[in-house]
């Protein structure tokens, strides 16, 4: 792939960060991914099991065009694009610049452990004395100071936890292939100069700091620690404040003046502290306070000699900034911690019972309780812990419980094979997404997950058997104690560690309760233009939520670094770099690691040499020590250039490491990556590790033939045509011209592509014409003059109102669609990808007398006539709003997420205009989530009642004339109520409006609901199966006006992958048709998962578009006459493959 | 049903207003050790607030049950001042002088009374105002028993009532001040 000229930074690599920063490589720009953590994948590395599911699926992330460019394995394991830079372990210390051009500083910590070198035989965590609380799960286990921070990651190197390291040298000295370098002879260089006028304590400072192993100078006094630093270099200087003659502020001034860069660390009396901060205004790092203990002291010291010393710094300029730093979790021992949450042991976190689930995890799959070992056959989970609660400071609702909470009974359930009683605990269920009604549904009536409507007062621990006590009211006022061996908390979001530090940093304000403040209908636009967030680090998002964000804020920071001048021309021009080697003979250059010469000591180098130079295709063998290391590398380089074989099989470990060196070889020999091979000699190497160093072992010869010959096998059978290509049209085509398609329509012309903007109507603006505001306040008017002008205008963007979809044709990359204006005038328009944006309206209803009663209406009504003054407020004495009208239950058993609001809204509304109107809202579950639940909580104080109802008892209602009477059932009061209204409000949610074959034209799919169905809720929430058409909007699923924009940003940003090359290239691995075999049967059509296959009618042939081929192989499966193969697998390659293992 | 949630000088608004963020989870019902006792729930309670049923909040016992331990104050995922908002209840109450609470607010002045006094209650004196206030001849026998043992185990002593110098006299005025 070419690379543009354009960079970005993504902060943080978890599942959002990872999104945005393939979204942006994809389209062709450099990525610098950070993340401060020694992993990627951030809270994703924990979590086994995913909604809906309960399964993963991440891999489904990787890149469906042009696969080879990124590593094609379990994404949970890891992730390398020859875009993206991944950096660990690094921070970001500053940003400076503008739009277009940041100049970012990052401090990248050190490893101690040579990750190229590591071959993670686990030698160093047998002799590590230290053991700390595992973090990776949740504390429930213990770890060695020198671990592995993830267990799956590939390639996995261990790192060493300097927080908890006693540098006893131990590992240094078993680590077989000297990768631990604890350098602490590099400590010595660390100068230290202890100014104090005290004898005893710059002697205990001395001898602190030189038990550490840094080099400590004294110095008595002011004058004479300034005489030293006109001598000597210091890094550090620990300066006492109170000294006699000089104090310690003067002479930081003048240590300052003669040398800035000097670090230094005040150490004072608890008096004065004040004189301190005073002196860290003027230049001091930090300051002690006096007495101190080493505890306090030497920490501080190593992490600024780490900081200074060791840490590397980079600067990197980048076009655009996206934070996607993910989002901390509440912890319930913090404050009145009523759950006893560390007081019992069997009380835990919801993350900790993942980690009890996972085979990972501190029980191995197993679910039993960590601490004795009991089977978990009775399981409880409490939900909105830390949130919704004005007590712990969280006037919001976490988004994510209510499901994962559902989630985790159903895997848990799976596990014991329904032999565990589940219950939830709640207050609402909060199913507001996409089909999460039906999963809670199923899960209740299906698999017999309890759900209780009640708020858990008191948990209580028995001491004898460890179980848990709680004692609850149910929702008819029943009191109760039930018994369960495990109480799981659901804990709600936090912001991210480090939040409000980094807003000062960049100078982008925090919402009130400290996530990041985005821009009004932006989901990913700060304050500052060209910062964006992506992910929970705004707040409150679930995977799925995350997923679209992300690629949304990879198109604002697109759209940032295009319209600095970060341009669609490639910056290589060469469209094929590799040699042809279509019709050479296999000629194949082994090269064997010696792994620093340990390999002759135990193997008869000659006689293997002798064996696999048997294979005529081999025509030489080479041994290379430590291709892992750059020197080792460079000879590899530098043999591969000197012969100039066709094929290159490597024998080394950790063969997954080689993915980003073979593209590199690959560019400067000129051979494709794809005609060389790693064969995996690790397992060999650590057999000789494991046995006794002493004893003189010899291996046989056949044991590194094997692997060998495997790879040998499988060279000369490797196909060397090079990787198939689609040509792309460069134009986009969106259907529907509502906010969803304005936006999108914009995204895609503001980046140079031309788009058709079909809408049926005669005007653009959709459901925003009627719209009036949004429950944050925000008028919506403005929004649409400004989008609707900006589409209009636009020079690359077509507008047809008044225009349908008649029928398309084609493929990812080339569509022919024919739309059909209102005087029946058809016309044929060609474009390579198509966003459906086609909205959707409220529903119509029949039921509570809606439609014979003037007085009763629905919300949009509602919203309508009070803007055109129809209804005066101060005319109303009573309302009522009936939520949920003929939607979750089937056959609409759906949530449409902006009713609750929408009722909120006009409740705080109407009582605004008349605090006398009496306003009563009956619910089923009231769907505040996110930071939605303070107007909730304001509708409340605002004297709004609320009451809920349940399906099998709905409210009635009596017409008489004018007036309307309500009957409903509360069951706080236990008894029915009757209330007078003189005008009802039904909430009867939306329903889409994307005509099923219009999406069966363009070769999508609708769900049961009729609303676009995505290729996977979580992984792939805009794209449809068949790549090349998106949704995005209502079309996609209810959604408010700013979730909308950031559909309409992701399915943009989706679009602008395909749309910004000329021509796409498919994966090596690609599935073809042997037409002479093939007899038509078109099993292979119906197999394809992707959509990818179709009968040619013209040609009379299966054809396979290889771009839309994933390489799955279930086409080959299905073909009677194996006329269905997949190149990159030939049959005949993998015969020989498995004789060569078999041999 | 139909009245506006609550009008203007209606003695229950500053009680509606502690409590409106409420959501009827009832926690606070779950937390009460004295509920098994209550003819209706907390949580009950304070939706009878909310809608202004101040007939059927005034047939209740409820609050005049609470004993302030604070439980539900605590817990309430709120924050509101439930266990003030009871106390509030009992005050409208005894302001209102409605006949069912006579015997606990008239236990509660009498006592109160002796307090105001002497700065401390006199268990006799006490006693002596609360049957006088009841105008009840039956009721001093019904404690007749209670009261002999009593005194025989010398946990009362026999004082003459008297209206004293009202040690307490300013903090009361200033409570009512504050309450006015």
């Amino acid at each position: 792939m070419k690379r543009k000229i354009g960079t970005a930074m993504v902060v943080g690599a978890g599942i959002s960060g990872i999104r945005a920063a393939l979204d942006l490589a994809e389209i062709g720009y450099g990525v610098t991914l950070i993340d401060r953590e020694p992993h990627m994948g951030g809270i994703l590395t924990q979590l086994d099991y995913q909604f809906p599911t309960d399964r993963c699926g991440m891999c489904k992330m990787l890149p469906l065009v042009d696969r080879d460019a990124s590593s094609q394995y379990c994404l949970r394991k890891g992730l390398f694009h020859e875009n993206i830079e991944i950096l660990l372990s690094t921070e970001i210390t500053s940003v400076e610049g503008e739009p277009g051009h940041f100049q970012i500083k990052l401090r990248q910590k050190p490893f101690w452990i040579v990750p190229e070198l590591c071959i993670g035989c686990g030698l160093c965590t047998e002799v590590c004395p230290v053991e700390v609380p595992d973090e990776f799960n949740a504390g429930l286990g213990s770890r060695k100071a020198v671990y592995l921070p993830v267990p799956h990651a590939i390639p996995n190197p261990y790192v060493i936890d300097m927080a908890a390291c006693t540098r006893c040298g131990a590992c240094e000295e078993r680590c077989p292939t000297g990768a631990i370098q604890l350098s602490r002879e590099e400590r010595k260089n660390f100068r230290i100069l202890v100014v104090d006028d005290e004898l005893i304590v710059r002697d205990s400072l001395k001898e602190w700091l030189e038990d550490e192993g840094f080099s400590a100078d004294m110095a008595a006094s002011g004058p004479e620690a300034l005489d030293q630093l006109s001598k000597e270099t210091y890094h550090l200087m620990l300066l006492d404040i109170k000294m006699t003659g000089m104090d310690g502020v003067e002479v930081l001034k003048q240590a300052k003046a003669a040398s800035p860069d000097l670090c230094v660390v005040m150490m004072t009396a608890y008096a004065t502290v004040e004189t301190a901060v005073e002196a860290m205004k003027i230049g001091a790092l930090d300051y002690l306070i006096k007495p101190f203990d080493p505890d306090a002291m030497i920490p501080m010291v190593t992490k600024i000699y780490e900081n200074i010393q060791t840490s590397q710094t980079r600067e990197v300029e980048v076009g655009a900034v996206i934070f996607a730093g993910g989002t901390a979790y509440f912890d319930p021992s913090e404050g009145k911690n009523p759950f006893g949450y560390r007081v019992y042991s069997n009380v835990v976190t919801s993350l900790e019972f993942e980690r009890i689930m996972s085979g990972t995890g501190p029980c191995q799959g197993q679910l039993v309780r960590p601490k004795d070992g009991k089977p978990i056959r009775k399981a409880a989970w409490i939900q909105c812990v830390g949130s919704r609660s004005l007590q712990t400071d969280a006037d919001f609702c976490s988004n994510i419980c209510c499901m994962y909470a559902i989630k985790e009974c159903l895997v848990a359930k799976e596990k014991t094979k329904g032999e565990l009683d589940t219950t939830i605990f709640y207050m609402d269920m909060r199913t507001f997404g996409k089909s999460f009604q039906r999963y809670r549904d199923k899960a209740e009536t299906e698999h017999g997950v309890c759900f209780e409507r009640a708020r858990v007062h008191s948990v209580i621990g028995d001491e004898a058997t460890g179980d848990i006590i709680l004692h609850y009211m149910d929702h008819n006022g029943e009191l109760h104690d039930e018994t369960f061996d495990m109480v799981i908390l659901a804990v709600g979001q936090r912001p991210a560690a480090g939040t409000a530090e980094l807003s000062e940093m960049l100078e982008i304000p925090l919402n009130p309760w400290g996530f990041v403040q985005t821009e009004a209908f932006s989901l990913t636009k700060t304050s500052r233009e060209g910062i964006l967030v992506g992910g929970a680090f705004s707040g409150l998002r679930d995977i799925s939520e995350s997923v679209t964000q992300a690629s949304a804020a990879a198109l604002s920071a697109s759209r940032v670094i295009h319209a600095a001048g970060g341009s669609v021309t490639p910056e290589s021009a060469s469209d094929s770099p590799y040699r042809d080697v279509y019709r050479e003979v296999p000629d194949i250059l082994v090269v064997i690691c010696t792994c620093g010469d340990r390999f002759s000591e135990y193997l008869d180098i000659g006689e293997l040499e002798w064996q696999i130079r048997t294979d005529p295709a081999v025509s030489r063998v080479e041994f290379v020590e430590q291709t892992c290391t750059a020197q080792g590398w460079e000879s590899l380089v530098e043999l591969v250039e000197k012969h100039k074989p066709n094929r290159v099989l490597i024998g080394a470990c950790l063969p997954y490491v080689y993915a980003r060196k073979l593209r590199e070889l690959g560019e400067r020999t000129g051979l494709d990556p794809s005609l060389m091979e790693v064969a995996d000699m690790g397992y060999l190497k650590l057999d000789i590790k494991n046995s006794e160093p002493e004893a003189q072992i010899q291996f046989p010869v056949s044991s590194f033939q094997f692997p060998l010959e495997m790879g040998i096998a499988k060279l000369k059978r490797a196909e060397p045509s090079p990787v198939p290509k689609i040509p792309v049209y460069q134009r986009a085509m969106v259907v529907g011209g509502g906010i969803a398609g304005m936006s999108a329509a914009l995204a895609i012309a503001d980046h140079g592509f031309e788009v058709d903007l079909v809408e049926q109507t005669k005007e653009l603006g959709g459901n925003l014409l009627w719209l009036q505001r949004t429950l944050e306040g925000e008028s919506v008017r403005p929004l649409l003059e400004d989008v609707r002008e900006k589409v209009e205008k636009h020079p690359m963007v077509q507008v047809h109102t008044g225009t349908q979809v008649i029928a398309s044709y084609g493929q990812v990359g080339c569509f022919y669609t024919t739309v059909e204006d209102e005087e029946g005038a058809a016309r044929t328009l060609e474009h390579g990808v198509t966003i459906l944006a086609t909205g959707g309206t409220e529903a119509a209803t029949n039921a509570y007398d809606y439609g014979s009663n003037p007085s009763v209406v629905t919300q949009k009504e509602l919203e309508i006539k009070l803007s055109d003054k129809t209804i005066d407020p101060g005319e109303l004495s009573s309302v009522v709003m009936i939520q949920c009208v003929d939607c979750r239950e089937e056959p609409r058993n759906y949530c449409s997420r902006v009713c609750c609001a929408s009722a909120l809204k006009h409740a705080l509304y109407l009582r605004e205009q008349h605090p006398d109107i009496a306003i009563y809202v009956l619910y089923r579950d009231i769907m505040s989530y996110g930071f939605t639940e303070t107007y909730f909580t304001q509708a409340r104080k605002a004297g709004v009642i609320f009451i809920q109802y349940e399906v099998a008892e709905k409210p009635e209602i009596v017409s008489s004339g004018e007036s309307v009477q309500v009957k409903a059932f509360d069951p706080i009061i236990g008894r029915k109520v009757e209330i007078e209204a003189d005008l009802v409000v039904l909430a009867t949610g939306i329903v889409p409006t994307l005509p099923k074959p219009l999406a069966a034209a363009f070769g999508a799919c609708v769900d049961q609901d009729g609303f676009f169905q995505e290729a996977e809720s979580k992984w792939r929430p805009v794209d449809a199966l068949r790549e090349g058409i998106f949704a995005c909007g209502i079309a996609h699923s209810p959604r408010t006006v700013t979730e909308s924009v950031a559909t309409a940003e992701a399915a943009a940003q989706r679009s602008l992958r395909i749309l910004s090359h000329k021509e796409v290239p498919a994966g090596k691995v690609v599935a073809k048709v042997r037409q002479s075999l093939c007899s038509l049967c078109e099993r292979c059509i119906e197999a394809c998962p992707y959509g990818a296959r179709f009968l040619d009618e013209e040609a009379g042939a299966v054809t396979v578009n290889p771009v839309m081929c994933q390489g799955c192989g279930s086409c080959a499966t299905v073909c009677p006459n194996c006329a269905s193969v997949l190149e990159g697998f030939p049959m005949q390659q993998m015969l020989d493959v498995i004789d060569a293992a078999l041999q | 049903m139909n009245q506006p949630a609550y009008q203007k000088k209606d003695p229950l608004e500053p009680v509606q207003e502690m409590v409106q963020a409420c959501i009827q989870c009832g926690t606070c019902t779950s937390s009460c050790p004295n509920e098994f006792a209550m003819d209706i729930t907390p949580r009950h309670m304070w939706r009878m607030v909310l809608m202004g049923r101040k007939k059927d909040i005034f047939q209740s016992k409820t609050f005049d049950l609470c004993s302030a331990c604070y439980y539900c104050t605590l817990r309430c995922p709120r924050g509101l001042p439930l266990t003030e908002a009871m106390g509030r209840l009992k005050q409208i109450a005894a302001r209102e002088n409605l006949p069912k609470y006579k015997t606990s607010v008239r236990f509660y002045k009498s006592f109160m009374e002796s307090v105001r006094r002497h700065g401390r209650v006199r268990e006799m004196e006490f006693m002596t105002l609360y049957f006088a206030s009841m105008k009840d001849p039956i009721l001093p026998l019904k404690f007749t028993p209670l009261g002999i043992q009593l005194m025989s185990k010398r946990k009362v002593s026999i004082q003459i009532p008297s209206k004293g110098e009202g040690t307490l006299d300013a903090v009361f005025r200033k409570v009512e001040e504050l309450e006015k």
